[in-house]
């Protein structure tokens, strides 16, 4: 078969590895991981799978239809950014937008989706929480889940209305 | 458009949740949402993995004949999630990987421990001497511990009877040996008990946290790993693959993470890039959920020394 790791790549880093263990280890033990400094976002205000945790314990945030409150007042240019970012909208992780790098394919190609007719205000509801049309739908609700905010949401539904 | 609340229909779609493990009540109130279950016959193990449900792969990688017959596939983005990265096992490639030099790392710890207290191998061993064939029963039931034991757990325990030592799982000490212990059963079929009543009762609740929603996003473990959600879908640069055969790997070298990782560190990887809260391993629900997931790869080898 075909071989998978080239020698130049894989050696660098484990001589590094090799070299940190030489310095940190003991007999029997070897060197633990730097702790990480940074503090991790812990996610436990939703649900998660622990039986003992109190996340464990959280209901699932109901769907919602959003009414869209006019007038829409999005910045198309903002929106953009946000779907493509992958720490905000991450929209680009399942559709293909304007400007997608690597987009995925799971989703419907929104790069035209502002020639398809859509009233702002469906497509406002459709990206705040889209499982009210669709209960199984493996979009997040980007709305009701806090991963975008009001305006935020509004951003990403004034660049997919510009996207022609 | 009336902000007219569809709430009834959602809610009448949607699973209650039920909390039913280990005698505490069942919350049928607590509105809780779940993907939409495939019918998994736990008999069939790895064979399962030939459902279209679960994205038909199971004859690219069943054997090594198979690979080699898909190998061109390599490389392909359109087509190299189909050999659910099994081409990165054992020796299957031409070069060294570092999982090898983790599996030395790991022998040369076992040694040096089983040498200073040989209480230790017949702790791991469960009097026996020779873990040959042993790790391809985990996870089992311990009559004598009255729990679910995995191998991860079994070092652990047997670092602090034996020892004295605290080997955590999730630990170097403790992914070391284990990738030692379970490589004294590489290319032996795993052979998970679904007879015993405790493992069947560990994988029915594995089976309740794969459909589970959890999370900001929402997702559960199905919707990346059923054909229903993202599995052989473009996911940004990434493929979901199926999860039968998944469990014969790890402990695995994890190439982006310079390290090796055990199967439940990356059920809690897993759980925080879907911004869900993750769990120590050990935990008593990673746990159920690596039953459920190793009798998906009963009667598939025992596939380490692995990268990924």
């Amino acid at each position: 078969m075909k071989a998978l790791f080239k020698k130049g790549r894989r050696m660098l880093p484990l001589l590094a590895a090799v070299a940190l263990a030489g310095c940190a280890a003991q007999a029997g033990k070897p060197a633990s991981p730097a702790p990480k400094t940074a503090k991790a976002p812990e996610f436990s205000e939703w649900p998660c799978l622990s039986r003992s945790l109190p996340c464990g314990q959280l209901p699932t945030r109901a769907p919602v239809q959003k009414a869209l409150a006019e007038p829409l007042n999005g910045d198309p240019a903002r929106g953009k950014a946000l779907a493509n970012e992958r720490s905000k909208g991450n929209c680009v992780a399942c559709h293909v937008v304007q400007g997608a790098v690597q987009p995925g394919s799971k989703g419907p190609d929104l790069s035209a989706y502002g020639t398809w007719n859509r009233s702002d205000a469906e497509t406002y509801a459709l990206v705040y929480d889209m499982r009210w049309r669709n209960p199984d739908t493996v979009m997040p609700p980007a709305g009701t889940n806090q991963i975008l905010t009001e305006q935020e949401v509004r951003d990403v539904v004034a660049f997919l209305q510009s996207s022609k | 458009m009336a902000g007219k609340l569809l709430l009834h229909g959602t809610l009448a779609l949607a699973t209650l949740f039920a909390v039913s493990a280990n005698g505490q009540a069942t919350e049928g109130d607590t509105y809780r949402e779940t993907y939409p279950r495939v019918a998994i016959d736990p008999a069939r193990g790895v064979a399962g993995g030939a459902d279209p449900a679960f994205g038909s792969t199971l004859q690219y990688w069943e054997s090594d004949e198979a690979l080699e017959r898909h190998k061109h596939w390599i490389g392909d983005p359109a087509h190299e999630w189909k050999l659910n990265w099994k081409f990165m096992d054992l020796d299957r490639s031409d070069d060294m990987h570092p999982g090898y030099l983790a599996l030395d790392k790991g022998e040369k710890l076992f040694n040096f421990w089983a040498k200073r207290e040989p209480g230790f191998r017949t702790c791991l061993g469960e009097g026996k001497t020779d873990l040959k064939g042993l790790a391809a029963g985990y996870p089992k039931y311990d009559p004598k511990l009255k729990k679910i034991m995995t191998v991860e757990s079994r070092i652990e325990h047997c670092a602090q009877t034996a020892l004295w030592e605290t080997f955590k799982q999730g630990s170097p000490e403790n992914n070391l040996i284990a990738l030692y212990f379970r490589a004294q059963s590489a290319n032996m079929p795993i052979k998970v008990d679904t007879t015993s009543p405790e493992i069947m009762a560990a994988y029915r609740r594995g089976e309740n946290i794969f459909y589970a929603k959890a999370g900001q996003y929402n997702f559960s473990c199905a919707s990346c790993h059923t054909t229903s959600g993202l599995l052989g879908q473009r996911f940004r640069g990434q493929v979901p693959t199926s999860p039968f055969g998944d469990a014969a790997h790890f402990p695995t070298y994890r190439v982006g993470l310079g390290d090796i990782e055990s199967l439940q560190q990356r059920f809690m990887r897993c759980n925080l890039q879907a911004r869900t809260r993750g769990l120590p391993p050990g935990n008593p629900d990673y746990t159920d959920l690596e039953v459920f997931y190793t009798v998906l790869s009963n009667d598939y080898p025992v596939s380490v020394p692995s990268a990924r």
